[in-house]
């Protein structure tokens, strides 16, 4: 009797299910977040008898076999790369990208990860940071005396200093793109880096064919559809009992076979 | 030989195959595109040696299980690459090692190359047979009702192959999702444009009934107390046989 084994990867998934769910629900006010899913697929099967098989002399041939499947397994967690709501802070430092694309941010320890969240501070020294104090890619030095900061579509950054009413321009920032996005992985802080799976990051200019626009004062509230994962949610508990009661089946069915003798 | 107990144990055998069965679509309730299997019971015929024994004694025998190819419920993602078939018909997929497969999963994701691939890692194949590859820096790409693929501004790059497998009951099952067309078995046919619908963001959910599954599970559970009950009747019963035989003696 298998189906003990067989419900049990059915209420493991389902745990993972919950688990993702748990995630998406917790980070519905994060910026930038995109809602993950957990995707499942069948494990391998035990062919007792075999399609196909000859069953008689006369060249007869068996139309079904029995395939007994072995339960269930996560085959991944797919990120949900569509765009977010954006919310407008009109505040100066707070940008978002419109479309596709990720800011560029430099860790300390030396690599690069990518991010959608654009609420951006500045530090001591005046350079354009996240908010954990992370150089953002290419690490624009905003004057002392700025009374005002312009970020345009194409994300080049211009300061109003002093009186001078000619803005001085101070760079431009830049977006990565990937060929799979699914692929990044995520890091916590609104960070994600690049793996093998996502490809090689590719710098693009905002505003480009295919590449997001920046939009100064707004930003990207995150993808998770409440409503959606309520329903997951709901799904995937009653799922989880489903699969306990086949647990419970399996269990009396062998406590039967106990009472025999 | 008495053979009450074997025809008993035949049925008990039956059930816990079944059970195995059916929890494998249970623990499968949340996998997009898993199509219910379920098991055909048939009776074994059995010719007594005994020419005296007119009455034949005929066995369970679950000689196969059937795919239930049902539309399963579509769901909306919102995912770009998520497609769902709406009507009879299969991807096609090349797996790792090079096989052709067939399934009706369709969370596509793209490899890092571009290619269009299943969250397994095999190839979505076009009409043709031809892997399908996104070109860099294409974007969202837009899928039309007949599974043509272009990008936001028209260019049209493939068509995923939506085919019909005439012997849909002769397919072995592989697991993630994916079935393999038996040996000998009809060649699977391209299904003309717009007859099965392709959706874009949504994916279709598992055809099982949790109803029908949690019903079938009570009446396993039964059937199988009933062959127990049978055996120990038949137990007691020559038990009791022996004891007054014995008496006697």
């Amino acid at each position: 009797m298998r189906a003990l084994g067989i419900a049990a990867t059915g209420m493991m998934a389902q745990q993972t299910n919950v688990d993702v769910i748990s995630n998406n629900i917790a980070n519905a006010n994060t910026t930038g977040f995109k809602s993950s899913r957990a995707a499942f697929q069948d494990l391998i099967y035990d062919s007792r008898t075999r399609e196909g098989a000859v069953t008689a002399e006369q060249g007869t041939t068996r139309p079904t076999g029995v395939d007994v499947g072995l339960g269930v397994r996560t085959v991944g967690t797919v990120r949900l790369n569509t765009q977010g709501g954006l919310m407008p802070t009109d505040n100066q430092l707070d940008v978002s990208v419109e479309g596709r694309g990720y800011f560029t941010v430099n860790l300390p320890d030396g690599n690069q990860a990518y991010t959608r969240d654009g609420s951006f501070q500045l530090s001591p020294e005046g350079e354009i940071v996240t908010l954990q104090g992370y150089t953002v890619d290419p690490g624009l030095v905003v004057p002392e005396n700025t009374v005002n900061l312009e970020i345009n579509e194409q994300g080049i950054v211009s300061a109003y200093v002093g009186d001078d009413p000619v803005p001085v321009e101070l760079g431009q920032l830049t977006l990565t793109t990937f060929i799979n996005e699914a692929g990044l992985r995520p890091l916590g802080n609104n960070l994600m880096e690049a793996t093998n799976a996502s490809g090689d990051p590719l710098q693009a200019v905002p505003g480009d064919p295919g590449v997001g626009m920046i939009r100064q004062g707004f930003l990207e509230n995150s993808n998770v559809n409440i409503i959606q994962q309520i329903t997951d949610l709901i799904s995937a508990q009653r799922a989880y009992e489903m699969n306990s009661k086949a647990i419970e089946t399996a269990d009396q069915m062998m406590s039967t076979t106990n009472q025999v003798k | 030989m008495d053979n009450s107990n074997y025809v008993a144990l035949s049925l008990a055998q039956a059930m816990q195959r079944d059970l195995d069965v059916t929890a494998n679509n249970i623990a499968n309730a949340n996998t997009a595109g898993f199509k219910g299997e379920h098991i055909v019971f048939e009776s074994y015929l059995h010719d007594s040696a005994d020419p005296q024994v007119t009455e034949d004694v005929s066995f369970v025998l679950d000689s196969g299980s059937y795919l239930d190819d049902r539309q399963g419920p579509l769901s909306e993602t919102g995912n770009p690459l998520d497609v769902a078939l709406l009507g009879k018909g299969w991807f096609s997929y090349r797996t790792p090692e090079g096989d052709m497969a067939y399934g009706r999963d369709g969370r596509f994701v793209t490899s890092p190359q571009g290619d269009l691939m299943t969250l397994s890692g095999s190839m979505v194949l076009d009409a043709g047979g031809g892997e399908i590859a996104l070109p860099p820096g294409t974007g969202d790409v837009v899928i039309s009702r007949d599974g043509t693929i272009s990008t936001a501004d028209g260019g049209v790059i493939a068509q995923i192959g939506v085919f019909d497998l005439p012997e849909l009951q002769s397919l072995e099952r592989i697991g993630n999702g994916m079935f393999v067309r038996a040996e000998g078995a009809a060649p699977a046919v391209q299904i003309a444009a717009l007859e099965t619908e392709v959706v874009q963001g949504s994916i279709e959910r598992s055809n099982i009934e949790p109803v029908v599954e949690m019903t079938r599970l009570m009446e396993i559970q039964r059937a199988y107390e009933r062959a127990v009950n049978l055996m120990t009747a038949e137990d007691d019963l020559r038990r009791d046989t022996l004891q007054k035989l014995g008496q006697n003696v």
